[in-house]
């Protein structure tokens, strides 16, 4: 039998609680907040997330192939909280997360169990459920300056030297905890950030299975620029990092400031806005390497990186013309330690079309030394309606080493073209295509071939309705590597029917004959084929109802110059997003 | 048939209490609509210094004496790209009346080269802010789902930059609403 604790007290307290947050709020968003204090004149701002997951897991247990006693529940919610007055705002982002029917128990003994959470690293009263406040910061505003305390996000320059940001595209959100200052006063702005790296605990697009508390890093990093330079905008940026080991997971993180730092990073950035009709920017950035673990030398031998980037855009009559440039050697051993945790604090420009990176075109992006450029070429026949472009990507990409199937250097050429129409206030027409070859040196190894289409079609249907087409197409070719595959061809495609403003009826249809993305997701029609529908249903513009049932592939996603591989699913979800 | 236990009861009748709620039905109805009202019309502009894309400084004082639409916008954001045509045609139409529309692009700072290329070859005149440490949208959505769209009015007490209006996301129709928050709010703050 299985455990009849679907609905334990414990984990239905806890779901009872999620359930009712986004209602409990939406009074306190009709509270006025008076008085004379801090807080007068304040507002206070929800928005919740609640989700409800019917996870269908194929696999089966030994000796009970005939029962699906895998499949289980997910429930996660995210509720973001912002009071904002004079100046002040106070933010929270608490998300919670729970598991029913995660052990399957048979004459009295556990059989099967799926654990939420390492009890080790978390303090919970409840074994299947979860809440942790993801991020808390205070920001004070006074003329030009901002002082905050808790979490934040910064980068420096093109992201190059620094680059805290939040990810969800890929389902990442790791901030600074700890305290960061900014200055805005006249031609000068200036940033300091000290703390330890936050990342985000309960994941809401990807299963939450055996969460483990993660050692935290410590990033400390300034940036000054100066705007009135004549012509020129120019500015300093460094940064210091510590990373936590696996060993030190009892130790406070604070203990990372007495610890001895494994990387630095220093650049500097200069704009030269509209100098003889272009747009010019050139940032250099040094990385220096301490620790043995992203060296690979021997104890006390130091290990210089560098990046190189630079852009310069021009706008003859119609026609906009966009070239970047980079160059870089060594900065990717940066993310040794954090892309364990599924993020990077460090990103080059990819200069790629990010929607299509495959695991193939993936070490290009964490490539080690990696060289080239982009160019993009945008005509605009009707400016804000109708715009054609042409980008061509070249990198000579040096690395052969991690996540390259290659071994021997290679050059990337990578053509797209695509168009921007809008004839009409309700038609919109998106394409974009484009080839990419990955030709490596060695002649025997041939070179890997990546053909792409995807795009949007959005159609009036009368009566305040509209048909909506998305999809997206790719073949790929391998060239030849030790651990040869198949070549194959990949589709995302979407159809919705916007029924007037408030409901939408959306199928999805996945397909794959991709060997590798088919080890962690089976299709749910064929082998090779997803279908799902959802209807979405938003009676107001600050709330939408989702209820989603069948199949979508996994596979590799890119997105903020960081690649990660993502689950397929196979359920039913019941979504409810609402904002006060 | 065993009888529900009363946890389970509960849940229930706050999950449906919830939904109902967030629709807009049932006994909340006069609740939440206020609620959508007071948030609309309770919030205040934060506090915000942040340079355009040719380095100059903004802050509140640009908003002040004027009824602003702050758009969030990234360059990888395909709906705000066709918002965006109504956002100039807008810019542009009421103007005289003491409108403009202040874009603020999230893109981080590795996407940042692609910003003006992107406003150039539309011909957009509106102003576009870069907001590329995610500073000012971390306070107003911290979610950073975008499009976001906030109303601003600096007409009626350029002292208080009270927030009329906001909006998440753009569905082609979407603009007709907007443009119609616009004129009332001119409307209302008209002398």
């Amino acid at each position: 039998m299985r455990d009849g604790g679907l609905w334990s007290p414990r984990r239905g307290l806890v779901l009872f609680l999620g359930l009712c947050l986004g209602g409990v709020s939406q009074e306190a968003a009709a509270m006025e907040l008076w008085g004379t204090g801090p807080l007068s004149n304040s507002s206070l701002k929800a928005h919740n997330d609640l989700e409800i997951r019917y996870w269908q897991v194929p696999d089966r247990l030994e000796n009970f192939e005939d029962r699906d006693v895998l499949n289980y529940f997910e429930q996660v919610n995210r509720l973001n909280l912002l009071l904002s007055g004079d100046g002040l705002t106070l933010g929270a982002t608490v998300d919670q997360v729970a598991l029913f029917a995660n052990r399957y128990v048979l004459d009295g003994e556990l059989v099967h169990e799926r654990d939420l959470y390492v009890r080790d690293d978390f303090v919970s009263p409840w074994d299947d459920s979860l809440i942790v406040a993801e991020k808390l910061w205070m920001t004070r505003t006074w003329d030009g300056v901002q002082v905050t305390v808790g979490d934040s996000y910064t980068s420096f320059g093109r992201g190059i030297a620094l680059n805290a940001v939040k990810n969800t595209d890929i389902d990442v959100d790791t901030s600074i905890r700890g305290a960061r200052i900014g200055v805005s006063k006249g031609d000068i702005d200036a940033t300091l950030v000290s703390g330890l790296t936050n990342t985000q605990q309960i994941a809401q697009d990807n299963p939450n299975v055996g969460i483990t508390a993660p050692v935290t890093d410590m990033v400390s990093g300034a940036q000054l620029t100066h705007y009135g330079l004549g012509p020129i905008q120019a500015g300093v940026h460094g940064a210091l990092f510590r990373f936590g080991r696996e060993p030190d997971r009892d130790l406070d993180g604070v203990a990372r400031y007495g610890e001895g730092i494994d990387v630095s990073t220093a650049g500097v950035g200069i704009t030269v806005p509209y100098a003889a009709g272009i747009d010019w920017y050139v940032e250099g950035d040094l990385f220096n390497y301490t620790a043995v673990e992203l060296t690979g030398a021997e104890e006390g031998e130091n290990l210089q990186g560098y990046a190189a980037y630079a852009s310069a855009s021009a706008y003859p009559g119609k026609t906009t013309v966009l070239v970047e440039a980079k160059s870089s050697k060594d900065t990717e051993r940066i993310t040794a330690f954090t892309s364990q945790e599924n993020f990077e604090l460090s990103n080059v420009p990819t200069l790629e079309y990010e929607r299509v990176i495959t695991e193939d075109g993936s070490a290009a992006v964490n490539s080690n030394d990696v060289h080239g450029g982009r160019v993009r070429l945008d005509y605009a026949a009707v400016p804000g309606e109708q715009v054609f472009y042409l980008a061509t990507t070249v990198l000579r990409d040096l690395d052969t080493a991690g996540l390259h199937f290659n071994d021997s250097p290679e050059w990337v050429v990578h053509p797209i073209f695509g168009v921007q129409w809008f004839p009409d206030d309700e038609t919109v027409v998106q394409l974009n295509a484009g080839f990419r070859r990955d030709q490596r040196d060695d002649a025997a190894e041939g070179a890997d071939m990546l053909a792409h289409i995807d795009g949007e079609l959005h159609l009036p249907a009368g009566h305040h309705d509209a048909i909506e087409l998305a999809f997206a197409a790719r073949r790929f070719f391998w060239g030849v590597n030790e651990v040869q595959q198949t070549d194959f061809t990949s589709m995302e495609n979407a159809l919705i029917w916007h029924r007037g403003e408030k409901l939408q009826l959306r199928l999805y249809q996945d397909f794959t004959t991709n060997e590798l993305f088919l080890i962690q997701s089976q299709g749910n029609i064929t082998e090779n084929l997803f279908l799902a529908g959802e209807l979405a249903w938003a009676p107001k513009g600050s709330s939408e109802v989702r209820v989603f049932y069948g199949a979508y592939k996994a596979g590799i996603r890119c997105a903020g110059g960081q690649c990660r591989q993502l689950p397929g699913f196979e359920g039913g979800r019941l979504s409810w997003t609402t904002q006060f | 048939m065993p009888r529900p236990s009363p946890l389970k009861s509960l849940l229930a009748l706050c999950a449906l209490g919830g939904l109902l709620a967030s629709a807009g039905l049932g006994p909340g109805l006069e609740g939440v609509a206020h609620a959508e009202e007071a948030a609309s019309a309770g919030g205040q502009m934060p506090a915000f210094s942040l340079r355009d894309m040719n380095g100059q400084e903004w802050n509140n004082t640009q908003l002040q004496n004027k009824l602003s639409l702050v758009n969030f916008w990234a360059t990888w954001c395909q709906p705000c790209m066709v918002e965006m045509k109504h956002l100039e045609r807008f810019h542009k139409a009421y103007a005289d009346q003491g409108f403009q529309v202040v874009s603020v692009s999230i893109d981080d700072a590795r996407s940042a080269s692609m910003v003006k290329p992107i406003v150039k070859r539309n011909g957009y005149t509106f102003n576009v802010l870069l907001d590329k440490q995610t500073q000012l949208v971390s306070q107003v959505n911290p979610a950073k789902t975008l499009p976001y769209n906030m109303l601003v009015d600096g007409l009626t007490d350029p002292s208080k930059l009270t927030v009329v209006w906001t909006h998440l996301g753009y569905t082609p129709g979407d603009e007709k609403t907007m443009e119609e928050k616009i004129k009332t709010s001119l409307a209302g703050a008209a002398p």
